[in-house]
């Protein structure tokens, strides 16, 4: 028995700039992957997280509105989970695709459709991992060999 | 004595649509500035709505649309 889904998919910035239909096909053939059938999908919104998820500040929400049988479901999720470009999803059971989401995704689905440029504040992202540790080149070059040698030396324990 | 708040922000008839996760604005007048979920005293909702606003406050939460704290 096939049930309709609402899934909101945070996918990661970098890939929707780089290439918009390859962004949509994470989600579109996912779904298609597990005899799924979309009824909508567009990009509802490109927002600054409240939390960092991933090491990112802000995302694509993308929002589709598909059927699936209830078998593949967690095939499904758990192809989403493994999906490194995927930062988060969530699915939510719907009794019918809204007329108003038709009309937006129809809307999006013109040839002519751009994916709109980022805000002024979309620079400011965390520090990639491991740039803020300490490492041997931080110790400045002027301090004699052995007070370096202690300054990275971990402390002994008792 | 016991004080009273009389700052209700909810209106909401039972017969509206249920509440949903991605109108955000509208969910966080139901925060405090800490992040937490006004209580039904505060709101004014009756139960059925206040669970609605519950469920949709964790949903955008999340999703990253609304912080769990601050």
């Amino acid at each position: 028995m096939t049930q309709i889904y609402e899934t909101m998919v945070l996918l990661d910035n970098d890939v929707v700039r780089a290439d918009w239909k390859k962004a949509k096909a994470i989600v579109t053939d996912t779904v298609a992957k597990y005899d799924g059938k979309v009824h909508t999908c567009r990009r509802w919104d490109e927002r600054r997280l409240s939390y960092p998820m991933k090491r990112k500040n802000r995302a694509t929400y993308y929002l589709t509105y598909h059927e699936m049988p209830g078998d593949t479901i967690s095939g499904f999720l758990r192809d989403l989970e493994l999906n490194e470009r995927v930062l988060r999803y969530m699915m939510l059971k719907v009794e019918e695709c809204p007329e108003e989401e038709r009309k937006l995704a129809a809307e999006e689905e013109g040839s002519d459709y751009e994916v709109p440029a980022p805000p002024e504040d979309d620079a400011i992202e965390l520090p990639e991992e491991g740039e803020g540790d300490a490492t041997m080149d931080d110790v400045p070059t002027d301090v004699p060999a052995e007070a370096a040698a202690t300054a990275v030396e971990p402390a002994k324990e008792g | 004595m016991k004080r009273r708040i009389r700052t209700v922000i909810g209106s909401k008839n039972c017969d509206d649509p249920v509440i949903d996760y991605k109108e955000t604005e509208y969910l966080e007048k139901f925060l405090t500035p800490q992040g937490q979920i006004l209580s039904r005293r505060r709101t004014g909702f009756c139960t059925q709505c206040q669970k609605q606003l519950k469920t949709a406050i964790k949903r955008a939460r999340h999703v990253g649309l609304l912080p769990f704290v601050g």
